[in-house]
């Protein structure tokens, strides 16, 4: 690229357009990082300064000496954000296995089995990826609460956890590209439609499971308006509802909050380091969220 | 691809006849979709129906339910705070989008010249993206804090970002941008990257500088990823709810009680049920007609592949 540029500029300033290009860009990317990374680094930095630290030494100082004061208060005494953590953890884990096995089902039906009504469902299916969160949450507030599990584990899950129309698309298109060869010799031996799924489809299919996988984590572990709605006690909170509850009980105690904001999204800070490229990869196929 | 596909299923060649044999496969089709089935009927398309239904209702959970036409709908088109709701968002869109959009196409841009080191970039660019937005939302009320916040300890200044009327919705929109820029520039990476080398070096030889070859070839080559991007960052920004309640609380006076603020205080913490639903109603009907539209526009699913 370089070269062309060179070919067709002027002799004396072909050596320093691309210099100057080339600056520019770095002085543009390089901004562009720190900007992302300040918020990170500048509340890392302040959940590890005493109160007192914090109080006394200009805002964006370096901890001297780093402290775990806020880290041990947020897990000693009347706070215990363990909680929330165990919580997040047990309903991530319920939605995300309750979500990749009846979307699993789901696609390999509409991709593989014939049945009647199963192009309308197909389509049936896919509206529903229009509707918002925000419009279906009174509606379930009031079905969660009539049938009285407001306020518990069952009512965080149970409307979430069947399946995702969004994984059911995406695991379908992919479905569909396992060669019929197979298929077909799987059925010459015999096997029925599960062992098929289990043996042949899903072996096939690991990348695509493994990035809805992630995709599923992090859009559960992010959750806040429904966990927010549906519970009222601090016995069922997740880590973003009780990030909230800390913040509106602890207004300016901004070293504690700090902490505990770190410790919310630690988790997939790291998860994001360990798989940034099925992550950035994942963006792709899903096109928005 | 999703039409085409559709089309491929119809015309499998496998029989439609009746007896034990459609029986069966009848029962093991829906078998497979039991699960998916309840998910969808029970926990998506009732609530929509519920929904839509108790925008014609007056309700509080306690109280019995009352039915009265469309009297919500009545009130809420001369209801200032629903109106001002309507505002905010479009506002907000306004603010945060176009500068969403263009900052992420610059970055997109910038990394597709492939200058040493900074491929590792364009994965860092995308870690907000990660992050909880109601998490985020706490950190950026501490970088806007008036006294003791990061912000104002960099500029030198004392001044309230999220009490002031003016400000808090400008506030609001730039946390916004900082968190989707990174996740937006990677679909014009991979947009930029459908465009052939020939092109450019097609252009350099004619002469044009930086500027024309991004205006003229770049920019209209970009148009369906422009589009795509910026509707389903539109349709994002309409249901924007986490950054706000951790931001401001739609306060202050209301500068930032967006559509989906106003929905959940007024449909769920003051179970007003019935407005509630019926803004829920307006937000899904403008949504709806939103994606239909895009959806005629493409006629086919855009894939993007960033491997």
């Amino acid at each position: 690229m370089t070269l062309t540029l060179q070919k067709s500029a002027p002799a004396t300033r072909s050596d320093l357009r691309p210099i100057a290009a080339n600056a520019i860009t770095y002085l543009f990317l390089i901004a562009a990082a720190v900007l992302t990374l300040a918020p990170f680094l500048m509340s890392l930095m302040t959940s590890l300064k005493s109160p007192k630290q914090f109080a006394t030494t200009p805002t964006l100082s370096l901890p001297s000496p780093v402290t775990f004061e806020n880290y041990q208060s947020l897990f000693t005494g009347s706070i215990n954000f363990l909680v929330p953590i165990v919580v997040t953890i047990q309903v991530v884990v319920v939605l995300v296995i309750g979500q990749l096995v009846g979307s699993v089902l789901a696609a390999y039906a509409f991709a593989m089995l014939d049945f009647p009504g199963r192009n309308a469902l197909f389509w049936v299916y896919l509206s529903t990826m229009m509707v918002p969160p925000i419009v279906t949450a009174i509606p379930l507030f009031m079905m969660v609460s009539e049938v009285g599990l407001r306020d518990t584990f069952a009512g965080i899950v149970v409307p979430f956890m069947f399946a995702s129309p969004y994984a059911i698309f995406l695991l379908r298109e992919n479905f569909r590209s396992v060669p019929t060869q197979l298929l077909d010799a799987a059925k010459l031996d015999g096997a029925g439609p599960m062992r098929t799924l289990w043996s042949v489809v899903l072996p096939m299919n690991r990348p695509i499971l493994a990035t809805l996988l992630l995709i599923t984590v992090v859009t559960q572990w992010n959750d806040f308006l429904w966990p927010k709605t549906i519970t009222t006690s601090q016995t069922w909170q997740v880590m973003t509802v009780a990030t909230t509850y800390l913040q509106s009980q602890y207004e300016n105690n901004w070293t504690l909050v700090m902490a505990a904001t770190t410790v919310a999204m630690l988790p997939l800070v790291l998860l994001f380091i360990i798989f940034q490229r099925q992550i950035v990869r994942s963006i792709g196929i899903t096109g928005s969220r | 691809m999703a039409t085409q596909t559709l089309v491929e299923g119809r015309s499998t060649p496998v029989s439609r006849t009746a007896g034990s044999g459609g029986l069966r496969r009848l029962l093991t089709g829906y078998g497979f979709l039991a699960p998916s089935l309840i998910g969808v009927f029970v926990f998506l398309l009732a609530p929509v129906g519920i929904v839509i239904a108790l925008a014609f209702a007056k309700w509080n959970l306690i109280s019995p339910l009352e039915w009265v036409g469309t009297d919500n709908f009545s009130y809420l088109f001369g209801d200032r705070k629903f109106l001002n709701s309507i505002w905010v968002t479009i506002l907000f869109t306004a603010l945060a989008i176009p500068l969403t959009v263009i900052l992420g196409l610059l970055l997109a841009v910038m990394l597709n010249r492939k200058l040493p080191g900074t491929s590792a970039l364009r994965v860092l660019y995308v870690l907000p993206w990660v992050c909880a937005p109601l998490a985020l939302g706490v950190v950026w009320k501490w970088i806007f804090a008036p006294t003791d916040g990061a912000l104002n300890a960099i500029l030198g200044v004392r001044i309230e970002w999220l009490s002031d009327l003016g400000l808090a919705l400008p506030s609001v929109a730039v946390v916004h941008i900082w968190s989707k820029v990174g996740y937006v520039s990677l679909f014009f990476l991979a947009g930029l990257q459908q465009i052939p080398i020939s092109v450019y070096e097609a252009a350099k030889l004619d002469g044009a500088n930086a500027f024309q070859t991004l205006w003229r070839i770049t920019m209209p080559l970009l148009r369906p990823t422009t589009f795509f991007v910026s509707v389903t960052s539109v349709i994002s920004s309409f249901q924007i709810f986490d950054t706000v309640y951790a931001m401001t609380g739609g306060g202050p006076a209301g500068r930032t009680d967006v559509i989906a603020s106003r929905i959940y205080s007024e449909g769920i913490e003051s179970l007003r049920i019935g407005r509630g639903a019926a803004m829920a109603v307006i937000l899904l009907v403008v949504l709806v007609l939103v994606t239909v539209g895009q959806q005629l526009y493409f006629r086919k699913r855009l894939t993007y592949d960033m491997s």
